[in-house]
Parts: C-alpha cells; sequence; structure tokens
C-alpha cells in the first residue's frame, strides 16, 4: 500500500465537495510573498505518510522572514512544500479502512490523546448516512467536548457529518484502500480537512 | 433452497449408524430412537420412522438396518451423514439418488483438514448445489428441534422446548449449554451447529428461524462470518430479536496497517459496528446471551418506566443503581398510587414511600400481592422488577404464585425476578421459569435484561 500523490488526494477531495483548507504550493522563496500571516508549513511528498514524526509539519508561521527559515529547513526532508492558513476549531480525525468482510469501514475520534490513549473512536460499516453519521459522533465518550463545555459553544456537527458522508460514498466508489483525514478542524461554523492521507 | 423438511422431516435416515457404543454414529442413534444419551426429563424419542444405515448389522437399538439408503422402500426427508470422510461423497451420491430433502453432514475432515478435506468439500458442496438439497455441515454437532422431539446430534442430552433458537459455530459450546439448560431451564426450539458452514450459512438460519412459529429470538455465537455486508443486509431485515456472542475479539483479524486507523480498527469493533447497525444485540458472555436472550423470549418490550418491588432496602437500592447505569427508566411513584397502597392496610408502615418500594422484610404473598399490583396497574408504569431475598417467615412459592397471576393478568408488561438465594429458593425460582418468568440470581443481571426489553 502507497500513499497517493497530494494532486490526487486533492483531485478525489474536489471531486466529493470534501471541505479542504487552501493550500499552494512553494515552488521557491518568492512564492513566500505577500502571503497572510499566520500560516503552516508543511511537506506534501507521498513518500512520507507519517510528516510529523520527520518534522515535516510547522504551524504558526508569524513572518516572511520565519517562513524562509523554515522553507530551507523543510527543503532538506522533501522538495515538495505547500503552505495553508491556520484553522480555527477543534482537532478530529475521520478514517476509513476496507476490511476483509465488511468492506470500507469509517472511524472517528477526537484528536490527540482521545485517539491515542484513550481509543476514544466509533466504527460504522459503508455506506453511512447522515444520520448515522451524527450517531456515531455523538457515540463517543468525549463527543460532550464538542457539544461545548466550560463556556465553549457547541461546534457544528452537521458540517462534520457532511464530510463523513462524503467520504464513504468516496469509499465505496474509489479505488482506495485507507483514508486518514488528520485533523480535521471543526468549529461553530464549519468543518474543514488539513490534513489528509490517501493510500492505494 | 426449502429447509422445512431438514428442521422438521417425517423420517430420518442415519448413514454410518452404529453398534459401537463409543462411536457418534450409535449416539445419533440412540438420541433419535430415545431422545437421548443422557436421560432427563425432556427426552422423547423421535415420532417418526428412523432408517438406521449399516452394512453390517441387522439392527441396533432394536431398529431395522439397511444396507444402503437407497434400499428404503419409502421416501426419505433427512439423511444424517456420519461415515469417514473419503466415503461421504459417495454416500451423498445415494442421497441425491434418493432424493432426500435435506442432509446434515456429521464427519470431520473436510475444509477445516487441509487442502485434500477441502476440495472434497466443495465438491460434495457443487452437488447438492446442482441437486439443490440442503446441507448443514460438514464437521458439525447436528441440529435438535425440541417441539418436535428431534434430537438429530450427537450431543448429550435433549434440552426444554422453548422460544429461542440458537445457531452455533461451534458444537462442543452447544453440547454444555444443553447440559446447563436442563438445569436451568432456558428452553430451545432449535439449536444448530452449523460446523464449517459448507453450504447453509448463518445468514440462511436466520432467514429460516425468523419466519418459525416456535421461535421468538435467535440466538447466536459466532466467530466470524464470510460475508460481512451480506450479513447487515440480511440481519437487518429479520423481524425477530437476535442477540449474538462473537468470540476472537482481541487478536483476530488485527492485522498490520500502515495507517493510523487501521491500527485502531480492530476487527471486534468492526463487528461491533456491524451489529449495531443492523439491530444486533450483542452479549459479552455465554451467561448473558442466554440471559437476555430468556427475557426477549419470554416477555413483551419494555413501554414506560420500570418499578421494583422489593423485600430488601439494600438490594432495591443497588438494583436501581444498575438500571439508572444502563439507563432503565425508573418510574417515581406518583401520589395517588401511595394512597391505593396506603388504603390497602397491607402495608408495612415504614414501607419506602417510593421506587424502589420497599415493603420490608416481614412481606408475606398477600403484601407482595398488593405491590405488584397496585404497581402493574398504573399506565405510567410499564414493567416491574421484583426481588425476593429469603428471610425467616418469607413464603417463597407462594409469592411465586403471585407473581405468575400478575404475569396472566398483565400480559403486556415484562416482569422480571430477582430471587436472591440458593438451596431453598430453588423450588420457586423453577416455578418462575415454568411459568415463563425468567428470574435472575443477580441485581445487575435483571437490570441488564430489563435494558434488552427496550430495544
Amino acid at each position: 500500500m502507497k500513499q497517493i500523490k497530494f494532486e490526487d488526494t486533492l483531485r478525489l477531495i474536489k471531486k466529493y465537495n470534501l471541505n479542504f483548507i487552501d493550500s499552494k504550493n512553494i515552488k521557491s522563496e518568492c512564492d513566500l510573498n505577500q502571503l497572510k500571516f499566520p500560516i503552516v508549513m508543511k511537506v506534501a511528498s507521498e513518500e512520507i505518510v507519517h510528516k510529523s514524526d520527520v518534522g515535516g509539519v510547522i504551524v504558526g508561521i508569524k513572518n516572511e522572514e520565519e517562513a524562509k527559515l523554515i522553507y530551507t529547513k523543510l527543503k532538506k526532508i522533501s522538495n515538495k512544500i505547500i503552505v495553508q492558513k491556520m484553522a480555527k476549531g477543534k482537532e478530529v480525525i475521520i478514517g476509513m479502512k476496507r476490511d476483509a468482510q465488511f468492506g470500507p469501514v469509517i472511524m472517528f475520534g477526537l484528536g490527540g490523546i482521545f485517539v491515542e490513549l484513550m481509543k476514544d473512536v466509533s466504527f460504522r460499516i459503508c455506506p453511512v448516512d447522515k444520520k448515522n453519521a451524527l450517531d456515531m459522533i455523538k457515540e463517543i465518550k468525549s463527543s460532550k467536548i464538542l457539544k461545548g463545555i466550560r463556556g465553549d459553544k457547541p461546534v457544528n456537527i452537521n458540517k462534520l457529518a457532511e464530510i463523513i458522508v462524503g467520504i464513504s460514498e468516496l469509499s465505496m466508489k474509489e479505488d482506495i484502500e485507507e483514508i486518514d483525514l488528520n485533523p480535521v478542524m471543526v468549529n461553530e461554523e464549519t468543518a474543514i480537512i488539513v490534513d489528509a492521507r490517501f493510500m492505494k | 433452497m426449502n429447509l422445512d423438511k431438514l428442521f422438521n422431516p417425517k423420517n430420518i435416515a442415519i448413514i454410518g449408524a452404529s453398534r459401537d457404543e463409543s462411536s457418534v454414529g450409535f449416539g445419533i442413534l440412540k438420541n433419535l430412537t430415545e431422545g437421548c444419551v443422557f436421560n432427563c426429563e425432556y427426552c422423547k424419542p423421535f415420532p417418526g420412522k428412523i432408517y438406521p444405515i449399516n452394512p453390517k448389522a441387522d439392527s441396533i437399538l432394536g431398529v431395522k438396518c439397511y444396507e444402503n439408503i437407497l434400499n428404503i422402500e419409502d421416501s426419505v426427508d433427512l439423511a444424517v451423514i456420519v461415515v469417514p470422510a473419503r466415503i461421504v461423497n459417495r454416500v451423498v451420491d445415494d442421497c441425491i439418488n434418493k432424493k432426500v430433502k435435506g442432509i446434515i453432514i456429521i464427519s470431520a475432515g473436510f475444509g477445516e483438514f487441509g487442502e485434500e478435506g477441502n476440495q472434497m468439500q466443495e465438491e460434495i458442496v457443487a452437488k447438492l448445489n446442482k441437486a439443490k438439497i440442503p446441507m448443514i455441515g460438514p464437521n458439525c454437532l447436528g441440529i435438535i428441534m425440541p417441539h418436535h422431539n428431534m434430537n438429530a446430534s450427537f450431543a448429550p442430552t435433549m434440552p426444554p422446548s422453548g422460544n429461542i433458537a440458537f445457531i452455533s459455530q461451534s458444537g462442543a459450546l452447544a453440547d454444555s449449554i444443553i447440559d446447563w439448560s436442563v438445569e436451568n431451564r432456558y428452553g430451545f426450539s432449535a439449536i444448530v451447529s452449523y460446523g464449517n458452514k459448507a453450504m447453509l450459512d448463518v445468514y440462511d438460519f436466520l432467514e429460516y428461524f425468523d419466519k418459525d412459529k416456535n421461535t421468538k429470538v435467535i440466538a447466536l455465537y459466532i466467530e466470524g462470518v464470510k460475508d460481512g455486508r451480506k450479513f447487515i443486509e440480511i440481519a437487518s431485515k429479520i423481524k425477530k430479536p437476535i442477540i449474538v456472542l462473537k468470540a476472537g475479539r482481541t487478536d483476530e483479524g488485527m492485522k498490520a496497517i500502515s495507517s493510523h486507523t487501521g491500527s485502531l480498527a480492530g476487527s471486534y469493533e468492526i463487528y461491533k459496528a456491524a451489529f449495531k447497525q443492523s439491530n444486533v444485540l450483542v452479549a459479552d458472555t455465554v451467561e448473558e446471551l442466554f440471559d437476555n436472550a430468556k427475557a426477549l423470549a419470554n416477555m413483551p418490550k419494555l413501554n414506560g418506566h420500570v418499578g421494583i418491588v422489593t423485600n430488601g432496602g439494600g438490594c432495591g437500592v443497588l438494583c436501581a443503581d444498575y438500571c439508572s447505569e444502563m439507563g432503565v427508566p425508573l418510574a417515581e411513584l406518583k401520589e395517588n398510587t401511595l394512597k391505593k397502597l396506603d388504603k390497602s392496610g397491607k402495608m408495612h408502615p415504614a414501607y419506602s414511600r417510593r421506587n424502589p418500594l420497599d415493603i420490608v422484610g416481614d412481606a408475606l404473598p398477600e403484601r407482595y400481592d398488593t405491590a405488584v399490583d397496585t404497581l402493574l396497574s398504573e399506565d405510567y408504569i410499564g414493567g416491574l422488577i421484583v426481588i425476593q431475598t429469603l428471610q425467616s417467615i418469607t413464603k417463597p412459592e407462594e409469592d411465586a404464585q403471585v407473581i405468575i397471576q400478575a404475569n396472566k393478568k398483565y400480559p403486556n408488561k415484562p416482569i422480571l425476578c430477582v430471587y436472591m438465594g440458593g438451596k431453598f429458593s430453588k423450588k420457586s425460582m423453577k416455578m418462575l421459569e415454568e411459568a415463563g418468568i425468567p428470574d435472575y440470581n443477580d441485581l445487575k443481571k435483571v437490570a441488564r435484561a430489563m435494558k434488552v426489553l427496550m430495544s
């Protein structure tokens, strides 16, 4: 199984009307002019499966000078580099894998320790409709966090459910083995995919 | 394919019936002629004709033997095959020529036994598919249909008849459960061990028992299904409740895969998602499977809130804890209900006046009767848990009678019991179970059983 090219990932994401954060390819230092800071800079090579593990994701870059410095550093890891706007909200993960018995299965969980340590995730066999998608969002123990605690406003779980339904549809039709949308950022208004890994 | 003659045949041929008392071929014949090998009150001989096939014997257990199934003059509905694997193929040819309506292959040594066995199995299945003859097995325990007094298996004995169809991928587990069911009175409409599922698989049994008039709930023990999507599709269409115990939950199917998602998706999680999506209830242990199955088989669905009647305060509190932990809604007793209880003159002055309704340790059957009847007569109370602790003055059998009467009077409201105790409560527990009122020896179990009646 190999990761597909970033451009192909984006093409599929567009085809299924999934909300992906604006990303710009950086070919040279000149491309770093006139950006609206703060930004995120990351490597976008299909060779690298776990970007953060190799130090390939730098968030909160404040100005052009800092961006140029980081660009030089990242160039050593990969020559495919993109910049993205900083997304606001809570981190969630949406994944898909193909099960030998059940076919494509969608996973949902909250980002960070909730997935890694607490294994607080929910699963559904595709196709997943909107109702099922909402159920799987509400099913995880940490879903209270999405409803808003300690004065936080509730996030828009409808927009999250739309991404789940879209990924389900994509998985039923396209020849993709695994998907990892990590993270998807969700806030009161919207949900947006910040990083996507499609394996074939 | 029509499975009727497989589960309800007018006569049965046992190919490989044996005189050797230590053989499976003898055990199956005895299970048919007498109902069991280990005798119990539920064993009765199979009422239809039985044809042992054994070319070397004239008769076994007093039943005339035939050299070949083709020598039987009458038509044959069901053939049970228990000859060594290498001659099964030839015997199946005879069965096809005889135009039997169903086959159970007990013999082992097929798909579970290497490439050669698998090839034999595939050959047999291809033939039977062509002849449109349904087959269970190979490598299985057989089937038991208590309502028809049919024990076409090598299980030790016959379970009581009831409304649970138990479909098991493991034969040995079914064996133990049968022994257990005799002791605990779990009643079955069918026990099916389906072995290598070479032809008929769990989907076929779900469809069949959904239509079977003796079955109210289908209990499954599965290790895996071949086609998960087909399972979801069929299980979703089944009208009767299905409850499943899945084995192989930890390391099975856990494949090393590269992405993060994959590493978390242990296959049991996926099975659980599939069960949820097809409205299949999940049990965690063998005991839970049947605890919950007997509630579903004997009691109506719970509509509304639950009342608890108890002669012990602590037990009532614990039961309320378990109910609320599991999301079983407890009723708040209304002023009017309390008035009725007060007026009856049967309550102890210190009775709890709230749910759980503690009618105090000196409660006699009359007081149980008043409490149970008053609560069940209220529209806002949808079901009842009745707890009895055995105290020096308690009359367990008479209390059981009170509950049995209440169950007749309120057939649309579930009543579940917890007769907490052992030796001296046994007789009353049996009375309850025989009247179709599920009894549990533990407060958590009763709360869980009430929970499944909500679904």
